[in-house]
């Protein structure tokens, strides 16, 4: 399927939003889709890769991709692909977040660099749907104040008053007013969450996870509300090519999103 | 009603040969430099169906080739034209004569994946169009290992038309699937003037095929006991055997090359001025750069954690996931492998190492 880029937003340095709509009529209603689950995106001539869908199907008539420079495609994106020009959608792929689980309880994301863009697509579908979840805390750690994405987006969220955010950086920056120090160490000091009837989304750079997954377990969450979604090197998205496999589990399939209970019962290769 | 057992001499099979070669087109080992491939061939003189060694390559390329064309494209500033590719010449009516039984057997195996949630119609089609008509083995090769894995090898339904020698010296062809029975049906019968012998009944011509399976059992020089590996390994992830079994490995692939069973593969694109190409290719899980992720993370750096994943997916995983083991036990890839890797030896080595820990 082609898609037209509508819009890019320049998140960061290295992070671009790419705002997609259907060329072809109709096709936009007939791509339905929830969040966690994925596409691939073609550059023509550069080749194919994978990316979350960063919005939510809440918000009609386009869907968002959010991309930062990694590697040969993803540069070339950053390089030359601009309003205006076409790419090849193929998806949506894979699981999404378990949303009937979800309703009725407290929900806490916790979001690290480009990691927010999956949990975006959640946040906005919950933010449509407000009334079925109970309290709503978003943290949000980068490296750099410039590394955040989606500045304007919770700007919003911050003025909403049924949410709350928590933003932080890894180092103290002149302008910084509010939190310093890496995202467990907050999630410790500064969310200290109820664990009662909440559910952890998180997401971020496989470090980030690592340690963030440690302290919730530690707050004394259990493994079986802590829910996070994959990166893994993936090709077709079809549970054919082989590349994304865990064990037997194929995270183009199975995933992306897993809850903790079930990353621990495959093998350790991450 | 299904087609009678025709038994038969070599003059007799050569004549089935002819008329098969006459009905369809038909793929048959070739040999070249004392090797065998399957080629596209027209005469009986041009290959030997009865090739006394297994071919280096599998069969597997003709329902899945090295590299296929999967879509074509024009992009231009007036916009992008996505076409399909012409028509899959792999998709024909065809035979496939002189397959072992392992090559044949291997298509069940990846029939699993192929078919699980997206269906692969090219696939698809290419199997449904094909027939695979092949002599069962008499004897063993060196790396052979197909009888000690957990499926019936008595069981040569992965045979379309299975030829056996039968112990008394005769020759035996039967129809062994549904598709079998239709191609022998529609077959000139002119070949079956030669029919030796008209009075045995249908017990006694699978009798004497089965003597000839049974003397086949016994030349086999390599053995394991499939259940115990396969329980094994499912246990020994952080084993470090995994380490001293892939040292010499050079990361050449061949391996997953040859295999009959090694689906992995990767899509890229070709691209020149306005025209572009998107190919599917073969890949490996040997390759340093298989979940190599932009960024830099790669779950696989080293060596051993590749050969621990070819291993576990062919001997735990696949089984895992859908009920078949994704080896056969056809020795391609020990013979192909120019360090000398046994598959055989990895899971075995592996799988004893751990019963010592």
């Amino acid at each position: 399927m082609l898609c037209k880029v509508d819009k890019v937003i320049q998140e960061t340095p290295d992070i671009r939003t790419y705002r997609l709509k259907f060329r072809e009529e109709g096709m936009m209603e007939k791509f339905t889709y929830l969040p966690g689950q994925f596409v691939e995106f073609s550059l023509l001539g550069s080749g194919e890769c994978t990316f979350c869908i960063a919005s939510s199907a809440t918000r009609l008539g386009y869907f968002d991709c959010s991309i930062k420079k990694a590697g040969v495609v993803t540069a070339d994106m950053h390089l030359s692909l601009e309003e205006g020009d076409e790419v090849g959608i193929r998806g949506p792929f894979g699981n999404w977040f378990p949303l009937e689980e979800l309703k009725g309880k407290n929900l806490l994301f916790i979001g690290g660099g480009i990691g927010l863009a999956p949990l975006r697509s959640l946040i906005q579908y919950c933010i449509d749907n407000r009334n079925d979840y109970k309290d709503f805390t978003i943290l949000y750690g980068a490296r750099t104040s410039d590394g955040m994405c989606y500045k304007d987006e919770i700007r919003e969220w911050q003025d909403n008053k049924s949410l709350k955010v928590v933003l932080t950086i890894d180092q103290p920056e002149e302008t910084w007013t509010t939190n310093v120090g890496v995202v467990p160490k907050i999630l410790e000091e500064v969310v200290m969450p109820v664990i009662e009837n909440t559910k952890v989304i998180t997401c971020g750079p496989p470090i980030m996870i690592k340690y963030t997954i440690q302290s919730l377990v530690k707050l004394g969450f259990a493994d079986k509300d802590i829910i996070t979604t994959l990166e893994m090197k993936m090709q077709c998205g079809l549970g054919k090519c082989g590349r994304c496999n865990i064990g037997s589990t194929y995270v183009c399939k199975d995933g992306p999103v897993f809850t903790n209970e079930q990353l621990k019962s495959l093998p350790d290769e991450f | 009603m299904s087609v009678e057992t025709f038994v038969t001499d070599k003059a007799g099979l050569h004549k089935f040969y002819e008329a098969v070669m006459a009905s369809r087109e038909t793929y048959a080992p070739v040999e070249k430099f004392g090797k065998f491939d399957f080629k596209r061939v027209t005469r009986l003189t041009e290959c030997d169906p009865e090739s006394p060694i297994a071919t280096t390559q599998s069969i597997k390329p003709l329902f899945f080739p090295r590299s296929a064309k999967v879509m074509k494209y024009l992009a231009t500033s007036a916009g992008t034209e996505v076409s399909e590719v012409d028509e899959d010449p792999l998709a024909v009516k065809r035979v496939i004569l002189g397959a072992k039984h392992c090559d044949a057997r291997s298509l069940q195996v990846l029939d699993k994946v192929y078919n699980w949630d997206y269906i692969d119609t090219d696939y698809q089609k290419r199997r449904e169009n094909t027939v695979i008509i092949s002599t069962r083995c008499d004897q063993a090769g060196t790396h052979c290992f197909c009888t000690s894995l957990d499926y019936d090898v008595e069981n040569l339904d992965a045979m379309d038309v299975v030829i056996v020698n039968g112990a008394d010296g005769k020759i035996y062809i039967k129809a062994r699937t549904p598709k079998g029975e239709n191609f022998l049906t529609e077959l000139n019968t002119e070949y079956r003037i030669l029919n030796i012998e008209s009075q045995m009944s249908e017990e006694d011509k699978y009798g004497e095929m089965k003597k000839q399976y049974e003397s086949f059992t016994g030349s086999f020089r390599l053995k394991m006991d499939y259940k115990e590996v396969n329980a094994k390994l499912s246990k020994i992830f952080d084993t470090p055997e995994f380490e001293n079994v892939s040292g010499n490995c050079v990361s050449c692939n061949t391996c997953a090359f040859v295999c009959p069973t090694c689906h992995c593969f990767k899509i890229s694109d070709e691209k020149v001025k306005d025209t572009g190409v998107r190919y599917k290719s073969y890949d490996s899980c040997n390759n340093g750069y298989f979940t190599l992720m932009a960024g830099g993370h790669n779950p696989r750096p080293v060596k051993y954690r590749r050969w621990r994943q070819r291993a576990m997916h062919k001997f735990v995983y696949y089984k895992e996931r859908f009920g078949e083991n994704l080896c056969v036990g056809c020795g391609k890839c020990t013979i192909a492998c120019p360090v000398n890797i046994s598959i055989f030896e990895v899971v075995n080595q592996v799988s004893s190492a751990a019963m010592q820990e």
